[in-house]
């Protein structure tokens, strides 16, 4: 599986600094991103996503391990590589003086191949609603992020690495940016994305890995991930809710986390439904409502430590 | 190399080597200006045989015999400013080849791109020599458009000819300035250093020249303004290899900013 694998990481480690003080940045990171799968890099700021990102494009250099891309080594075969992929770093800057269209123009011309470039360049601005004639310092960080997109897809890559993609983008433009990842999924190209908006991730990814101080604590597909054991109960009662009930719910070893305010009650739930029914069955209950947990949920449960109990 | 980064570098900078040049061919001029009045000539002539020769070295001359021919004057006058301010060009423009990219982080973009870094630097390299070029050329046109404007009674080839030897120590300030950056990767601290060589070089080739002796020319034998040659081209004796040693330097450094830069991580 990992020798079709199109990105192939096997025991990456960077450290910054020595000594006392240095820093581990990734922590013998493993991991595949197969064929035709939108890969979610889910972890905190500090986690170690920008630095797997910037080993890939070889701006930064490992440690330790070696990072593979279509087969080919991610240092030694870094020019090849990059005509294969687009990018999309998490802090976009680009020459303030120019317009986006000069830029997308220079972009091509060191990609080779202006006309075909520069005329998808163009088509992808319109559906993503970039005006190219202004200036980049005068468009706002949103379409910043648009013309960032608008570079890194517009030579159809194979493989797309994209650090925040949809930082500072309003609502329809995300809608149209997971548009546009399932379409590139559709075409049996591959997305390699970090986020910390876990709907998004949930919302487009087929797989996701969890990242933790530099180490990798999961990875797994977006559904399993959700499939865990917990659930968030809401009870609506039609009175505040009765001391016994109160007692009784916090007694229950399967329930944690309850809350109590007025009339209505939450609390986390991991284990059957029967104890809890008749504790809430004291009291009269109006409403009763189950909650999934978010990836959220699953993503502080892995932060807190306890991802795999979760 | 395909020469897209060098091409897009020479089209964003023209206009900066263009009013870099008119500036500093506009000073040549003015000065070419002041030098068809032969007084004023025959006055720093005057002045200059009554200093110690120490100070006439702080002033830019070794002796006062340059001041009896109009293109010594020129050539004493100008040169060792021009060399100055194409330092400060040159310090810019070695910011300008990867510093200032990668400390705003538009280097992650563009080294994203199917570019090696050595070629990248390489391009880089070349349109920035090529801008310095045109700044010392059109420093070197006014002035000797203005001396065959007023009739200048002068050799103009000298003074055109010493305006254009500025340019291997150019070379020089350009190439130290990526190398330092290279090695600091913070602009500021690379800013500091390559402003110490400059300034450093400057003070070593007037100091040097102040006196004699084994240290006074240890220091002048290291500024490369020792090697700028205007004094030289005037009085015949200008020998090419202090310019072949400035584009070795130039050309070392280089190659050891390449192989740096092509082994280090981008960004700060």
């Amino acid at each position: 599986m990992a020798a079709s694998a199109v990105i192939d990481i096997k025991g990456l480690s960077k450290i910054y600094g020595s000594g006392g003080k240095s820093l581990v940045a990734l922590d013998k990171l493993t991991l595949q991103v197969e064929p035709g799968e939108i890969f979610g890099y889910l972890g905190p700021n500090g986690a170690g996503k920008t630095t797997t990102i910037r080993v890939l494009l070889d701006l930064i250099r490992p440690s330790s391990g070696s990072a593979t891309i279509f087969g080919m080594d991610a240092r030694q075969q870094s020019v090849a590589i990059h005509q294969r992929i687009g990018f999309l770093p998490g802090e976009l800057n680009l020459w303030q003086g120019r317009s986006g269209a000069q830029v997308i123009h220079y972009v091509a011309s060191v990609r080779g191949g202006v006309k075909s470039i520069v005329k998808q360049a163009e088509e992808l601005a319109a559906r993503l609603k970039l005006d190219t004639s202004k200036k980049v310092r005068d468009l706002s960080s949103g379409n910043k992020r648009k013309l960032g997109l608008v570079i890194a897809m517009m030579h159809s890559p194979d493989l797309l690495i994209l650090d925040e993609p949809t930082s500072g983008l309003d609502p329809l433009v995300q809608q149209t940016f997971h548009e546009l990842m399932n379409e590139y999924r559709d075409k049996g190209k591959t997305v390699f994305l970090s986020s910390h908006v876990l709907s998004e991730v949930q919302a487009i990814c087929d797989r996701v890995g969890i990242l933790r101080d530099g180490d990798l604590k999961a990875v797994q597909s977006v559904d399993a991930l959700t499939n865990v054991k917990f659930r968030w109960v809401h009870v609506q009662f039609r009175d505040d809710v009765p001391a016994e009930v109160a007692q009784g719910l916090r007694g229950l070893a399967a329930v944690s986390e309850f809350n109590a305010d007025g009339c209505h009650a939450r609390m986390r739930l991991q284990g059957d439904f029967d104890p809890l029914l008749r504790t809430i069955a004291a009291g009269y209950v109006e409403q009763l409502h189950v909650e999934e947990p978010t990836l959220e949920d699953i993503f502080l449960a892995y932060y807190s430590g306890g991802g795999e109990d979760a | 190399m395909s020469g897209v980064i060098l091409g897009n570098t020479l089209r964003i900078a023209w206009k900066q080597m263009l009013y870099w040049g008119l500036g500093l061919g506009i000073l040549g001029a003015y000065i070419i200006f002041i030098a068809s009045n032969s007084d004023i000539v025959q006055g720093y002539a005057d002045l200059f045989d009554s200093l110690p020769p120490a100070l006439m070295n702080v002033l830019g001359a070794s002796g006062s015999e340059l001041f009896r021919t109009t293109e010594g004057w020129v050539v004493t006058i100008l040169v060792s400013e021009l060399a100055l301010f194409i330092s400060v060009y040159a310090v810019m423009a070695g910011l300008a080849i990867s510093a200032n990219e990668e400390q705003s982080g538009i280097l992650d973009v563009v080294l994203s791109l199917p570019i090696s870094r050595r070629a990248f630097l390489l391009e880089r390299w070349l349109a920035y020599a090529l801008l310095a070029f045109g700044i010392v050329l059109i420093s070197a046109l006014l002035p000797t458009l203005t001396a065959i404007g007023v009739g200048l009674d002068a050799d103009i080839g000298i003074i055109a000819a010493s305006i254009m030897a500025v340019y291997p120590g150019a070379l020089v300030v350009i190439a130290a300035t990526v190398l330092l950056s290279t090695l600091f990767r913070r602009r500021i601290a690379a800013i500091g250093a390559v402003s110490a060589f400059v300034i450093g070089s400057y003070m070593a080739s007037i100091l040097g020249g102040a006196a004699s002796g084994f240290l006074p020319d240890l220091l002048e034998a290291l500024s490369y303004f020792s090697y700028v040659g205007g004094e030289s081209i005037v009085s015949g004796e200008y020998e090419p290899t202090g310019a072949l040693g400035l584009l070795a330097a130039a050309g070392l450094a280089f190659v050891l900013s390449a192989h740096l830069f092509d082994r280090r991580d981008i960004g700060t």
